[in-house]
């Protein structure tokens, strides 16, 4: 303790710019490892919370996928001798046209008996209304609402509140406000209640139920009870507890989890490498006192305690500073993050409150603290290794000797050509991703020569440019390599993860646009909401022949979609006119001849999957699929494999005759409307909207439309990437301040020299700039080149884990582009500070120094 | 309301011995039955619900029932105020189970069960129950004769109803206090063990078609301290009525 205050603290005192950076780099690291894990656990919290704040006293929950299920299940599931309570729900968003509110969780719900499981107390009998439920369930347009709600937008008793449902703007009247109680809590507090027979007309529900709530008799355990309820209704029903509908929920999310985890990994190793390159520089720049310390007698052991406890200190810094940081992140961007899931998986929550949890901010300070720790390792045994008679030559420990270059290049070889044997054993996970780490081994091992390669190729370039300044700036690059390569080594890895998610961006975008052309062709799209993701609402299927009678529409084709459980995950199932679909949108199967495979499908003899469900559930043609209905469970053999986009988790397409036999269900989620050659489609869609207007209220959105719906999607699943780009940028102009920081002070005497005989002040500003901008291309340089492997490693990482796309390898040449001036740019603005210091201090101290 | 109902048609005056009977108390149920039984029964009535505040409703509605006793079937149809003009409640009773109960909302168009399990639910913000519009037939219950009592001016009998095994209710048990010069139920206590539900008074009786018939009707929920209470307007016995207006097709159709 007493050396780390005779060492640490007046050097700490020193260089406050230059710990402050180093901190930033686990600042930065722990600070989005907790906002990624906060933000993710946060959805899947207020998920979570939304589910057990509107079960009530629900022991367990009858469900049939999203589809829902005829009324009559709700009698047998009531003639259950085991069941005491069950009530039918109805279970919808929609958007509120009220500023700031977005959209609400409507429950509908059969007041006459729901009271039994839920607690619906009234803010104020006086008030309330809803005390005369016959008023609540005789009106169709009544709406229970939670005080939280009720308190934000001033709404009392007989307020009325506009909503867009299925049958188009409707206004709703509050006729109770109900007590804070918990089930209030739920969805942000963005709660209504509503007549569940109200609800029908309103979502388009038909005739049918979301799910069943169920309580079990006093005295039955509710494991007996979802015995028999399961007996009663058969396997093509789920019965379990509300909790399972998080772990549905959670399944949904298993990709977004995964990709938050690797970007969380990911921004603590760059922060790993920025302490890296902070005490690599302080270990070369204080090895005077090293060796004055060792020739006084501190042991090697003592001097490598100094360097971990100042790594410690700064992990401690940094991490507590991060995790301050990265909760008030979480909490900027939960609500847009849960508004995004909601969008991509079409589950409905509400993200209004962060979940802090203890355990996530210890392990991401432990991490934090590990990180600094584990960086400044091979620094602090450098320290320690510091022999006190060289300790006085300068720029001997920044020179990396040809034996340890030979090491490293060896030890790559040796990593690169094991990483390169994994490819052969890809299909294995473990293998897959162990080839991956060594890859990133092997290159990082290089990357000190490398960067002294690039070097010495920019020496020429430079100075021809500008000869005194280029030529300087090139040897200092030259003659310190270690200084250099962290930056470098840091840059490289965080724009080469940036580069793997831009591939992966790139290719799927290239991918869902030629999916788009061939699957995606209808002049129009017809739906109950403009969120064509919101699979709540349905209309009539009598509304497809209404339109297809309208002059200059060729044809309509109805669609139904929703999930169900298949094999106890969350997939989505696709009912589809295939015989009609085939005549205007053939797809080419991958797997299966694309006659046979339809022929199947319309007889209703086989299904068509994506590859990323086949991916998911790994099936191969011909393999039979055993799907649950509310008539049981059906065998349909894969006709097909197709390569769609319509769902993350991967989609199986079933002919409408086969959805409305076992489904029981006529209704439709999305018609898909042509029009005939030569018409005008404006003029078609006018013709359409008057045919139905009265009828139903739909949203017709234009192909283009559904373009732009579809690539909005797309750009807002993966603006990780973006964030990746602006860590990547971080890094580089952290790094490069680092960097030039220490290089000015190591050749300040040299640039004191350089003025002193007559060298301008500008010109010492330019050898600073071209310093900095050369670590900044030899690290784009370097990133794009790491960046083309890691889009193979990414790209295997989606297919495997991340959805089960098999998206093809496509070079994103203008995210490669544009990386190259804004990292330049960001390497100059890096270098204006240090430039500043380097001409501003004493010319006679400098000339003095060492 | 089985309560309502079996006091609508208990109060028929027969000069039977009511010593005869006193020691009978399934005899003298059975009589309070005999008495107030009719082919038919009409009548408009007038429901104010007090609530524990003070806060007043109202509310008026028609009501119909063909047959009696276990075996009958009744339409109520709200008629006020505006908000729920329309609105009915059909109420199929069978002698050996409970009734079967479906409401019809007419903005939605749609009628809907109400199921057994929600019988002890009030009955549309009422002191009442739907359980309470049930007619139930003595054979549902065990009768046991707790003693005599003066309620109101008038010697009672005091009889506990228990509902026989099969038979689905809320309560436990029922006092009930039947007046021995005109066997008319003027008292029902409900409990649930030993706590008080709910009580019902039977005030305004008056002969009508040779019935004695209560005209008033006081509901009393212990649990929320309201009231609500019942007058029975127009009441008519004996009515000419057809069984296809007390279907759920009938119930549909706006009178």
């Amino acid at each position: 303790m007493r050396l780390f205050r005779l060492l640490s603290w007046p050097y700490l005192k020193r260089h406050v710019l230059r710990w402050t950076l180093t901190v930033a780099g686990i600042v930065l690291g722990v600070a989005v490892y907790v906002a990624m894990n906060t933000v993710n656990a946060s959805v899947q919290g207020a998920f979570s919370d939304t589910v057990q704040q509107i079960a009530g006293a629900t022991q367990l929950q009858v469900t049939s996928g999203e589809f829902g299920f005829e009324e009559s299940v709700l009698e047998r599931v009531q003639a259950v001798p085991q069941v005491d309570v069950a009530v039918p729900i109805i279970e919808a968003t929609v958007d509120t046209s009220l500023p700031g509110e977005g959209t609400m969780l409507v429950l509908g719900v059969d007041m006459t008996g729901d009271t039994s499981l839920r607690d619906y107390s009234m803010e104020s009998a006086d008030d309330a209304l809803i005390d005369d439920p016959l008023v609540f369930l005789a009106q169709p347009d009544s709406l229970m609402v939670s005080r939280e709600f009720a308190a934000r937008n001033r709404f009392e008793v007989n307020s009325k509140i506009p909503l867009h449902t299925a049958e188009g703007d409707k206004t709703f009247t509050v006729r109770g406000v109900m007590k804070s109680t918990g089930m209030n809590k739920a969805f942000g507090g963005s709660l209504a209640i509503m007549d569940i027979y109200a609800a029908q007309v309103v979502f388009g529900r038909g005739r049918r139920f979301d799910r069943i709530d169920i309580r079990a008799k006093d005295g039955v355990p509710v494991e007996e009870c979802q015995k028999a309820v399961q007996e009663a209704l058969g396997p093509g029903f789920e019965v379990g507890p509300p909790s399972s509908r998080t772990e549905h929920f959670a399944a949904l999310m298993q990709s977004y989890t995964l990709a938050t985890q690797v970007s969380s990994l990911f921004a603590l190793v760059v922060g790993m490498f920025i302490i890296y390159n902070s005490f690599a520089i302080a270990v070369t720049h204080r090895r005077a006192e090293i060796g004055i310390l060792r020739a006084l007698g501190a042991t090697q052991k003592q001097v490598r305690r100094i360097f971990l406890l100042e790594s410690a200190v700064a992990g401690l810094a940094g991490s507590l500073l991060g995790a301050a940081i990265g909760m008030a992140g979480a909490q900027a961007l939960a609500s847009s993050m849960g508004n995004l899931t909601q969008q991509m998986v079409g589950v409905a929550q509400r993200t209004s409150e962060i979940v802090v949890n203890p355990w996530l901010l210890v392990a991401a300070i432990a991490f934090g603290i590990a990180t600094s720790v584990i960086a400044a390792w091979i620094p602090a045994r450098n320290a320690s290794a510091v022999d006190p008679v060289q300790a006085l030559q300068k720029g001997k420990y920044q020179v990396l000797s040809a034996g340890e270059n030979r090491r490293r290049r060896m030890a790559a070889a040796i990593l690169a050509v094991v990483s390169v044997g994994t490819l052969f054993f890809a299909s294995w996970k473990p293998a897959f991703y162990a080839g991956y780490l060594l890859m990133i081994g092997a290159v990082l091992l290089l990357a000190p020569a490398l960067t002294l390669l690039l070097a010495r190729a920019s020496r020429p370039l430079l100075r021809r440019i500008l000869p005194v300044e280029g030529t300087l700036a090139a040897d200092s690059l030259i003659q310190t390599p270690r200084r250099t390569s962290a930056t470098v080594a840091a840059l490289m890895l965080s724009l080469a993860m940036a580069m793997g998610f831009g591939g992966v961006t790139y290719s799927m975008r290239a991918a869902i646009d030629d999916w788009m052309t061939t699957a995606l062709n209808p002049d129009f799209f017809m739906s109950p909401t403009a969120n064509l993701v919101s699979r709540a609402t349905t209309f009539p299927e009598e509304i497809g022949p209404l339109i297809e009678s309208v002059p200059g529409v060729a044809t309509v084709q109805l669609v139904r979609n929703a999930r169900i459980m298949y094999r106890k995950v969350p997939v989505m199932v696709v009912s589809i006119e295939s015989e009609k679909l085939r005549a205007t949108a053939p797809r080419k199967p991958m797997e299966g001849n694309e006659e046979e495979m339809y022929r199947l499908a319309k007889a209703g003899k086989g299904a068509i999957i994506s590859d990323a469900f086949q991916a998911n559930h790994n099936l191969k043609l011909g393999d039979v699929l055993e799907l649950p209905t509310p008539s049981g469970i059906i065998a349909l053999p894969v006709a097909g494999i197709i390569r769609d986009y319509s769902d993350m988790q991967g989609a199986l397409f079933i002919d409408r005759s086969v959805y409305v036999q076992n489904w029981k269900d006529t209704t439709v989620n999305l018609a898909r409307v042509y029009v005939d050659k030569g018409e005008n489609p404006d003029d078609v869609k006018q013709r359409i909207q008057k045919a139905i207007e009265g009828r139903q209220h739909l949203v017709i959105l234009s192909n283009a439309e559904i373009r732009e719906y579809v690539f909005g999607l797309v750009e807002r699943w993966f603006s990780m990437s973006r964030v990746q780009i602006v860590v990547a940028v971080l890094v580089a102009v952290l790094g490069i301040i680092n960097t030039l920081t220490v290089s000015i002070t190591d050749r300040r005497r040299e640039l004191g020299v350089l003025q002193a005989v007559g060298g301008l002040r500008m010109q010492v500003r330019r050898t600073i700039w071209l310093e900095a901008l050369s670590i900044g291309a030899i690290g784009v340089i370097l990133g794009i080149a790491l960046g083309l492997l890691n889009i193979y490693y990414t790209l295997g990482m989606v297919r495997r884990d991340l959805g089960g796309l098999d998206l093809d390898y496509m070079f994103p040449m203008p995210m490669a582009v544009a990386l190259v001036p804004v990292i330049l740019i960001a390497a100059f603005i890096a270098a204006l500070g240090p430039a500043e210091a380097a001409v501003r201090g004493s010319l006679v101290e400098a000339l003095e120094y060492e | 309301m089985n309560r309502i109902q079996t006091v609508f048609g208990i109060l028929t005056l027969l000069s039977l011995s009511a010593a005869a009977l006193a020691q009978d108390p399934q005899a003298i149920i059975r009589e309070v039955q005999a008495r107030a039984k009719s082919a038919s029964q009409r009548y408009e009535g007038t429901l104010t619900v007090i609530e524990g505040t003070n806060k007043v409703t109202e509310k008026r509605w028609s009501f119909e029932r063909i047959g009696s006793h276990g075996d009958s079937k009744s339409l109520l149809r709200f008629s006020a105020p505006a908000e729920v003009k329309g609105v009915a409640l059909l109420v199929v009773n069978h002698p050996d189970r409970s009734s079967d109960q479906w409401m019809w909302t007419p903005a939605i168009g749609r009628e809907r069960r109400i199921a057994l399990q929600s019988r002890s639910q009030r009955f549309f913000g009422t002191d009442f129950s739907f359980e309470d519009l049930e007619e139930r037939d003595i054979e549902q219950f065990d009768h046991r004769l707790l003693g005599e009592e003066q309620l109101e001016g008038a010697d009672c009998w005091k009889i506990e109803s228990k509902p026989r095994q099969g038979k689905v209710s809320q309560y436990t048990h029922s006092h009930v206090w039947v007046r021995k010069d005109n066997y008319v139920v003027v008292q029902i206590e409900n409990f649930k063990k030993t706590e008080l539900i709910r009580r019902a008074k039977y005030s305004n009786i008056q002969r009508v078609q040779n019935i004695w018939t209560a005209h008033n009707i006081e509901m009393f929920d212990a649990g929320r301290k309201s009231r609500t209470i019942l007058v029975f307007e127009k009441l008519q016995y004996n009515l000419p009525m057809k069984d296809e207006n007390f279907t759920i097709q009938a119930m549909r159709r706006e009178p």
